[in-house]
């Protein structure tokens, strides 16, 4: 109830405004044919962005996937706290990072003269910027699925008589699917509803003209929304657009993967055994981690040598501090909120996964992780004021709106732990006399704890990071990453680099909280 | 002709040695079992040859080339998984036809020789299901026939019937001496049951933590194993602790501990020597005279019984017997078991016990 309630119903009731409203939005959307331009243009690259976004990380990300996996070398977890980096950074810092290191920027920023400085073309850069913090979840899902196909069937296919490269193409890969489209979904949702580290690379880079991604628009007219109430219309038309395409595009792209044969049968020995040895093999592995390195790792972390270099200017934490401390209590008040209606629901979803409607709870948990994140604040923002049920203090709605886009992470991963649990061991502790509670509490919790934690430190850190949301729900909320995107916007680059390091290093210290309970659960 | 011939073939992982310095060749068209108790490293012995794991000391030669260093898909063996491994996404056709497909045949040859195998396993009606939709039996069926398509003439079975049910596995196993005979092919069969062995095998390879105990057919290694643990292993035996007391005319008589004397028809061990010796379960029966026990429980298994006894040193001895005389044996009996000499077998006491000759590890 409450899931559906304080989740769902929020997230799309800004769809109900496409009918009480039609008529503000033909006025200010369609009859004015340059708006309808922008909000068509702005939606259009974000959707062209996300597509590109998610077949690079493919691309790149499937063959570090297999190194992960298949590969035994030693460095190997060192490999695999490197991809995971970027994933503290909150996007915020990653979005000043990755321009300092990829854009020309203007004078008066004074970047290091040993970064790319090449990128002029804003459409690049978001490419770019996406690519680096998407690409850690396209590896992850990716590796994740991989680790579960057994090995034997490759291991067949060469005693058949198919090279290594055949055998992975034929066998491997259309075992791969389901993978595939979590992680393609994953992908694409986090590059469509990314808009804290989208605007500030672009208002770090030089001349970014006039251009923007659907999200970047909410944030910029929710701002502008006190003085100039005719915007309200177009915002709704922006998220009602955001929306609907997102929410198509993950039942077409589940379709398409599930349902459309790619001719992979066919087999071209000679070749493939040519790239099976030698030197083709090597390269590839080889690429994939330069790959990492140039275009993930080096533009995550850049900001650090930025502000090594850069002269020093006095910096007033005063302000900082506030917002920082304010996104903690938001970030931790949403955690608590995820774990204590997220885990009932999650047992819920995976213990009757039978029944009709836990399977609805299921696609609809979904539903607020697809949504782009500043869409999803415009609506609940608009719910909420617009109801009167509850006091509408800006502190509870930016949870409210926290809430709605991290609980997904804190069901799925505690639905899918508890699924991966034979239910015998607490049909077991059942015969031995436990009541239900007990059994839980005694056998299944510990085994999931691990699982609960790491979506508690997900939730956190998302939270911690997000802008989009924020800024679309309360314009005036000041948390740490849209302090950040002022301080970049009135150009006061240091501080802002003083600021993502702060940020970053708090971020790092809950990563390694994780990292520290998920291997204590293991050694156990 | 294909032969297969291992050289001081040893495979370490770190500190723990998995195969240590393997010798062995199994001839042409020759049905050959690697047995042993799980961790033995038999598995790690037919991988290597497979060339899906690589060796750290030794050689691999098939028909008298070297294959170090020769990747899995040019070995052109058959191999068979233990947990079958048919591509599930594939139907059972374009499984069997992977094979040939792989190998670039024309299309017409794909398809007659994927027909072919699967008619000899007769599955030529459920060709165009997929995998999960066969029983076990199947599956392996299935399975077997996609090996033989490659037209290796080397077959490499990995534990090909430990997944499957009991009654599947006896059946499945003389079909696959029967396609492997048939087809003339080299088998290498990897097992730990040892009944299973006895079976198929020409020739079985008895290994034990990392290396081979003993080589012979079936029958020699029934009937006269050379090493305690051979005869521990393959079929039941009674191990008795006892002293060679005199030897006369090639018969040693043995004082055992439980303080029975028994005549054995070997003669190689000195007179006063500490010695065990080895008495199959049927080969044991009660007589007029020999070690006195006491019966402590009766089991009937289909076509004779097993009998239990305690002896006077309260070690427990079995002997199986045909006919069940009631007036003679019963529950808390005494009776006197005798020894058929030519079958009971004569080894040396291992200086650390019997226990530890026979342990499987």
């Amino acid at each position: 109830m409450f899931f559906l309630f304080f989740v769902i119903l929020p997230t799309i009731y800004i769809l109900s405004y496409a009918i009480t409203d039609w008529g503000a939005i033909e006025q200010h959307v369609l009859d004015d044919p340059a708006m309808l331009d922008l909000i068509l243009n702005a939606i259009s690259a974000s959707f062209q962005i996300a597509g590109i976004v998610t077949v690079i990380d493919i691309l790149a990300g499937l063959p570090m996937a297999w190194i992960l996996v298949r590969k035994e070398f030693r460095g190997k977890r060192f490999l695999d706290t490197l991809i995971d980096m970027p994933l503290a950074v909150p996007t915020a810092a990653l979005g000043f990072s990755s321009a300092i290191f990829f854009a020309v920027t203007p004078e008066s920023l004074a970047a290091p003269s040993f970064a790319l400085n090449a990128v002029t073309s804003p459409y690049l850069l978001i490419i770019l910027l996406h690519v680096v913090f998407s690409y850690p979840y396209m590896v992850r899902s990716l590796s994740a699925i991989l680790v579960q196909i057994d090995q034997t069937y490759e291991t067949a296919g060469r005693t058949l008589g198919a090279s290594a490269l055949s055998a992975a193409r034929t066998i491997t890969l259309p075992l791969f699917r389901a993978g595939l489209v979590t992680g393609i979904i994953l992908c694409f949702a986090r590059s469509l509803s990314e808009t804290g580290g989208t605007m500030i690379a672009l208002a770090t880079m030089a001349n970014p003209g006039n251009f923007a991604t659907g999200p970047t628009l909410i944030g910029d007219w929710k701002h502008d929304l006190d003085s100039n109430p005719d915007l309200a219309a177009p915002l709704a038309f922006v998220s009602i657009l955001l929306i609907i395409l997102s929410l198509l595009l993950l039942v077409v792209l589940k379709i398409v993967i599930m349902k459309v044969h790619l001719p992979m049968g066919r087999i071209w020995p000679r070749p493939e055994r040519l790239f099976s040895r030698g030197w083709f093999p090597k390269t590839k592995d080889g690429l994939a981690v330069l790959f990492l390195v140039v275009f993930v790792l080096l533009p995550s972390f850049f900001i650090f040598t930025y502000v090594a270099s850069a002269t020093p200017v006095s910096f007033d934490y005063g302000p900082f501090m506030d917002s920082l401390f304010y996104s903690f209590v938001i970030a931790a008040v949403v955690t608590v909120i995820d774990i204590s209606l997220g885990v009932p629901l999650a047992l819920y979803i995976a213990k009757n996964r039978k029944g009709k409607l836990p399977e609805v709870l299921d696609v609809l948990v979904n539903v607020p992780l697809i949504v782009p994140t500043a869409a999803l604040g415009y609506s609940l923002g608009v719910f909420w004021t617009g109801q009167n049920i509850i006091p509408t203090f800006d502190a509870l709605l930016i949870i409210l709106a926290h809430v709605a886009f991290t609980y997904p992470l804190v069901v799925r991963n505690v639905a899918g732990a508890v699924e991966e649990v034979d239910p015998s061991y607490e049909e077991t502790a059942r015969t031995l006399g436990a009541k239900p509670v007990q059994a839980f509490r005694r056998v299944l919790f510990p085994m999931i704890k691990g699982s609960i934690l790491a979506g508690a430190i997900m939730a956190f850190t998302r939270s911690l990071g997000e802008t989009g949301a924020t800024q679309a729900v309360v314009a005036s909320a000041v948390t740490a990453p849209v302090y950040i995107v002022k301080l970049i916007k009135s150009e006061a680059f240091y501080t802002a680099g003083l600021a993502c390091i702060v940020l970053i290093i708090v971020s790092y210290v809950a990563m390694l909280a994780l990292r520290y309970v998920t291997n204590g659960r293991r050694s156990r | 002709m294909v032969e297969v011939k291992l050289v001081g073939l040893g495979k370490r992982y770190g500190p723990v040695t998995a195969v240590h310095k393997v010798d062995l060749t199994v001839r042409d068209k020759e049905y050959v079992t690697i047995l042993g108790p799980s961790g033995c490293g038999k598995t790690t012995l037919i991988r290597m040859i497979a060339g899906i794991i690589e060796p750290t000391e030794g050689k691999v030669f098939i028909d008298g080339k070297d294959m170090t260093g020769v990747p899995i898909e040019d070995r052109y063996i058959g191999y068979v998984f233990q947990n079958i491994a048919l591509f599930p996404h594939l139907t059972v056709q374009d499984n069997v036809s992977y094979g040939p497909r792989a190998r670039d045949m024309p299309r017409e040859d794909q398809m007659r020789i994927s027909k072919r195998f699967l008619d000899m396993v007769k599955l030529l009606d459920k060709m165009g299901m997929l995998p999960g939709e066969l029983c076990g039996g199947e599956q392996q069926k299935a399975s077997l026939a996609r090996a033989l398509s490659s037209g290796s003439k080397l077959l490499l079975l990995d534990e090909p019937l430990s997944a499957l049910d009991s009654r599947v596995r006896v059946d499945l196993r003389y079909e696959l001496r029967r396609l492997a005979k048939e087809l003339g092919l080299t088998t290498i069969h990897v097992t730990h049951d040892q009944e299973e062995a006895q079976s198929v095998s020409d020739r079985i390879v008895l290994m034990r933590a990392g290396t081979v105990v003993e080589t012979g057919t079936p029958e020699e290694l029934y009937t006269r194993p050379k090493r305690i643990f051979t005869a521990n292993f393959i079929g039941e035996t009674n191990l008795l602790d006892g002293w060679v007391l005199e030897i006369k005319d090639g018969v040693s008589v043995i004082e055992l501990r439980n303080g029975g004397k028994v005549k054995v028809n070997q003669a190689d061990r000195p007179v006063g020597d500490a010695v065990v010796i080895s008495v199959r379960p049927e080969f044991m029966f009660p007589a007029d005279e020999g070690m006195r026990a006491t019966v402590t429980s009766i089991t009937y298994m289909g076509t004779y019984w097993r009998v239990t006894a305690n002896t006077e040193d309260e070690e427990e001895v079995g002997f199986d017997t045909a006919t069940l005389d009631e007036n003679l044996l019963t529950i808390g009996k005494e009776v006197y078991l005798a020894v058929n000499p030519k079958t009971a077998v004569l080894y040396p006491r291992p200086n650390d016990g019997v226990q530890e000759a026979i342990k499987l590890e």
